[in-house]
């Protein structure tokens, strides 16, 4: 029996039932995939850290290194449970053939390191997760670089300097804890001992990775500061076990975060669609229910007949969602794959996506009874003598017709009826505001992240060139060097000398910690600063969002920095954002500490007409090694895995956009035809001709999407903002500010989604040539 | 006099499930003349208000003609069928079919301003006519649950008048009403088709019925009879006997 009613009611509302099947289908699946990636990417995080033996703590230094000093520190200290000191020979860009390339890796921002296989930890993985091997002459290359340069196995990598050249066959790709995110700006190459010999006597300058396993992981912060208070080589950064997870995790757990967003978005909107349907169900089985109350059938009774469809229709589309998923999920654990390896599939990766369905079923159905409670309401005679339930009330004097001396009678009427009857509307108004945000947020976040004002959020001032220094012994030299070539070179407008140092300071347990600055003249490149301004006297610094709130420093407080044995008080005058060197800098115009410099950089700007490109070339022939990119090019290269991933997934809101305004635009135009059949037939009666009807329909959808999108958009721009920059708060830029393209923003995309919806509404109102006076009678 | 609306051979067949045909008109033929006022009546189920919404354009026919002003138009495109309803139809149903969302002033002009064959202040100033001549005059800003069955119904006739048709069509337009509200309605339409308007009505009042010129009995969906009546005047003598006169007529056809 309740099979046959359901069977009918399937017949009766074939679109209703199948987009609700499809959004509750769609959201399972994505629920499911997304807490699916969730579980693989810890997995594989853990299964990673584990075969690599990722260190705890790791102190980067260019320069001498004293290992005796460090073996006794070791000893000392009783945190450690191992020690290793890995050499690495930087390989400049301009040195670095990848594949059948004849131009070198010159534009790359990435510091590309040739190691040897570690001995105890830091175990660098092929794509098998096995300890890497290699021969003479063979290389393993970092995967980064197996996606940018597109290389195969067999492929070949060379090395040549001035008369100088090494050629390796590619034999593995490398897998590492540590410097696989691109937003790692080092990526280490594994080649062979005797190789590796060949290239430090060719390279010579070798920089340290000082590397700690820590007997118990929650010691870490106790032993960072011993470290850092002693006197142990720390020209670098120095970085952690949670930040490798952090960054790791970081791409592919923002895609996750997204994906099941997007589902839980899909939930509401089948809920929306519920009670859309439910209560016209209610609605048009007013006078049924009243009359099988009045026969004595139990109000219980009643409410489970309507209560099963969706329950049976919520079960089979959680359980075709959640089947999907197997087939979808590789899909979206790819990156994970590659990047992080497979894990041992654990208990945990089937039960919590079959947990998250059923969360899903659980909510359809919950929802489904909350909105039943309606029937309480309804009783025998009010049923059997109105038969009509709460008919949207409407306030008919409001925009009146004939006080209305504009425009079309139709296009007013539509006008008309969505403000008469927003609550109607609701549905289609949520959907668009919905669809408009999930179009514009992605789109907007990406053209943030390719917009060279993304820069603000590294730190980094804008110019035209930037040129980086590494250490090396003549550094000093070189950079005087380039400065004074710099100077005479009439192309140039004008330009700023920087130099990361390590500086000590006094921390708020009165302990000295050490701080990587940059000091320069900051009145010639722009920044924008999120409070304050930049350092324009001796005695004022600017921090970093990160070190800021980590030293709790606000703009007027103090800061003690040791300046040549003195301290010396420095004034915080700004906090800017900055993403890199873990989002700890600061700036501040000091006396250059060559000693402890980290690097040096030169931003310029070229005058009016030059190239960039031919002066990016010159200058690197002319400063080699040093790094010469232009902000774009840079950003590319630190972001260009994250804009892959983001060009993707705002595709994909579009398509999910557009796929969703259709589905309920038709849905929604075929309800409330259905609803106002008989106003439609009166029309009809007195003279409206088909096209007269379809433009009031097409009217009111138009309406409710103009207002949708413009909500939606405020929206985006506002607490999508603000959702984003929660987001990137945790690397570093707290306040993200949209770069809006608004020829894509606020004309093309609104305007294919008004393309879609009215073409949609149009073939939706096609039914109304069925509809007149005379049918309604019969 | 000129013909007005003709049928010929008029036949309507609906599909009800998949094989299921039924006939409900059976090759009717009829005639009406400019400003006759005629009344078709008939037990449950004849076909009566079937043929009015086949010969006044409302439903397509099955087959046969029918012809309006010496106009095919049976095979006319929706959008002229919609033009002839806009400019030389107005129909009254039983059902209060008004627009809710409309005040009763916008119900009554809304057809003319579609129409735009005059001003929006000449057709306000028509409709209020119209409204002062149908007593409703002061409802002009009411929304319609403001307003009885009777009331609503003179909005009607306001709506079906207000493009000054040539012709009203109307369905039970009494049927809904109390007796004095239906004999006030018949007064309204009487008027009308003195002052020129053609009138058809459907109806099962004989009362109602009897204040119409000629009318068609059908069954089974044929016109089985045709009562000549002549034009009414306006009396209670004159009244009744046409009642009489009728009534014996019905219960010859077995009304």
């Amino acid at each position: 029996m309740l099979i046959k009613m359901l069977k009918k009611d399937y017949n009766r509302k074939k679109s209703i039932t199948i987009t609700l099947f499809f959004f509750i289908m769609l959201s399972a699946l994505l629920v499911a995939s997304g807490s699916n990636m969730i579980v693989e990417l810890s997995n594989s995080l853990q299964t990673l850290f584990t075969k690599s033996n990722t260190p705890h703590f790791v102190q980067m230094h260019a320069g001498e290194i004293n290992q005796s000093e460090i073996d006794a520190f070791t000893s000392e200290n009783r945190h450690v449970k191992s020690q290793q000191t890995v050499e690495m020979i930087n390989v400049g860009g301009s040195n670095l053939y990848l594949g059948d390339s004849s131009t070198p890796e010159v534009s790359s921002v990435m510091d590309h390191y040739f190691v040897r296989k570690n001995d105890s930890f830091d175990f660098l993985l092929d794509l098998e997760s096995e300890v890497i091997e290699v021969d003479s002459g063979e290389i393993a290359v970092p995967i980064y670089n197996m996606q940018q340069n597109n290389l195969e196995i067999g492929d070949n990598v060379r090395v040549a300097g001035e008369d100088f050249e090494m050629k390796f066959t590619v034999v593995d790709f490398v897998r590492d804890a540590q410097m696989n995110p691109s937003i790692i700006n080092s990526k280490r190459f594994v080649v062979n001992e005797e190789d590796f010999a060949m290239l430090q006597r060719n390279f010579g300058e070798s920089e340290y990775l000082i590397e700690f396993l820590l007997t118990d992981l929650d010691q870490l912060t106790d032993f960072r500061n011993a470290y850092q208070s002693s006197n142990l080589p720390m020209a670098g950064p120095s970085v952690d076990f949670p930040l490798f997870q952090t960054l790791n995790g970081l791409t592919d757990g923002i895609v996750a975060v997204v994906v099941i967003l997007v589902s839980l978005l899909l939930i509401l909107l089948a809920i929306l669609c519920i009670r859309f349907t439910l209560l016209a169900a209610m609605e048009e089985d007013y006078r049924e229910i009243g009359i099988m109350k009045a026969i004595g059938i139990e109000q219980n009774a009643i409410k489970k007949l309507y209560l099963w469809k969706y329950v049976i229709i919520a079960a089979i589309a959680s359980i075709t969602g959640y089947l999907l998923s197997l087939f979808i999920n590789p899909l979206f654990t790819g990156n994970i794959m590659l990047y992080l390896g497979t894990a041992e599939k654990s208990m945990l990766l089937s039960v919590i996506p079959i947990l998250a369905v059923s969360l899903v079923f659980l909510i359809v159905v919950s929802y489904c009874m909350l909105v039943l409670r309606r029937f309480n309401k309804i009783t025998v005679v009010k049923a059997l003598r109105s038969g009509n339930i709460g008919d949207v009330q409407t306030r008919v004097t409001f925009l009146a017709l004939s006080k209305n001396r504009l425009g079309n009678i139709n296009i007013f009427l539509g006008v008309k009826d969505v403000f008469q009857r927003f609550k109607i509307y609701l549905l289609l108004f949520f959907v668009f505001l919905v669809c408009a945000f999930i179009m514009i947020v992605p789109i907007n976040l990406l053209r943030t992240i390719q917009s060279p004002s993304f820069s603000t959020y590294m730190g980094i001032e804008q110019s035209d060139i930037r040129i980086d220094l590494q250490l090396s012994d003549d550094i000093n030299q070189d950079f005087n060097n380039m400065l004074d070539y710099i100077e005479n070179d009439r192309d140039v407008e004008q330009f700023s000398p920087m130099v990361t140092s390590l500086y000590e300071f006094i921390n708020s347990d009165r302990n000295l910690e050490k701080m990587a600055i940059e000091t320069g003249d900051y009145s010639i490149f722009s920044l924008k600063y999120l409070e304050g301004s930049p350092p324009l006297n001796e005695n004022e610094i600017a921090l970093s969002y990160l070190n800021s709130s980590e030293l709790s420093k606000g703009i007027g407080d103090n800061l003690m920095l040791i300046l040549d044995g003195d301290t010396r008080e420095m004034v915080v005058s700004g906090i800017f954002q900055d993403v890199t060197n873990g989002g700890r800098t600061a700036k501040a115009m000091l006396p250059i500490n060559e000693e402890a410099a980290l690097w040096y950089e030169v931003s310029l700007n070229l005058k009016p007409g030059v190239s960039i490109n031919e002066k990016m070339v010159e200058y690197s022939n002319a400063f080699y090694p040093a790094k010469v990119t232009d902000l774009e090019g840079y950003l590319t290269d630190t972001f260009g895995n994250t804009i892959d991933q983001l060009r993707l997934v705002t595709i994909l809101a579009i398509m999910i956009a557009l796929f969703i305004a259709v589905l309920i635009t038709a849905l929604f135009t075929r309800m409330l035809i259905a609803k106002d059949s008989q106003q439609i037939a009166v029309m009809k009666s007195i003279g409206f001709t088909l096209n007269d009807i379809r433009l009031q329909y097409a009217t009111r959808t138009m309406s409710v999407l103009i207002i949708g999108i413009i909500l939606g958009t405020i929206i985006a721009n506002t607490i999508g903002e603000q959702l984003v920059s929660v987001f990137m708060s945790l690397m570093g830029a707290s306040k993200i500010e949209f770069v809006i393209d608004p020829m894509l923003a606020y004309f093309l995309f609104p305007l294919l989604l008004m393309i879609t919806v009215t073409i949609t509404t149009l073939r939706s109102t096609a039914s109304i040539k069925n509809t007149s006076i005379a049918e309604m009678r019969a | 006099m000129e013909t007005i609306l003709e049928a010929k051979d008029v036949s309507k067949t609906f599909v009800i499930g998949d094989n299921n045909q039924q006939t409900i008109l059976k090759s009717i033929n009829m005639q009406m003349k400019k400003g006759e006022m005629v009344a078709v009546m008939g037990p449950s189920g004849s076909g009566k208000s079937t043929l009015l919404y086949n010969i006044s354009g409302m439903d397509r026919v099955t087959s046969g003609s029918v012809r309006f002003n010496n106009r095919e138009i049976s095979s006319l495109s929706e959008k002229n069928l919609s033009n002839i309803r806009l400019n030389r139809m107005g129909f009254i149903f039983q059902d209060i079919y008004l627009l809710k969302n409309l005040s009763i002033f916008d119900n009554i002009v809304l057809s003319a301003y579609l129409a735009k064959n005059e001003s929006r202040d000449k057709i306000n100033q028509r409709a209020l006519e119209l409204m002062k001549k149908m007593g409703i005059a002061e409802l002009a800003n009411h929304d319609i649950t403001q307003a009885s069955g009777g009331q609503l119904q003179r909005v009607a006739i306001c709506r079906a008048l207000i493009n000054q048709p040539d012709i009203v069509f109307g369905d039970e337009p009494t049927g809904a009403l109390n007796s004095k509200a239906a004999a006030d309605i018949m007064k309204i339409l009487a008027e009308i088709n003195e002052a020129g308007t053609t009138i058809m009505l459907v109806t099962h009042d004989v009362k109602i019925a009897a204040k119409t010129e000629r009318v068609f009995y059908m069954l089974d969906g044929n016109i089985v009879g045709e009562n000549q009546l002549g034009k009414y005047k306006e009396s209670n003598n004159d009244s009744q006997i046409r009642e009489e006169i009728l009534s014996n007529w019905l219960r010859k056809m077995d009304f």
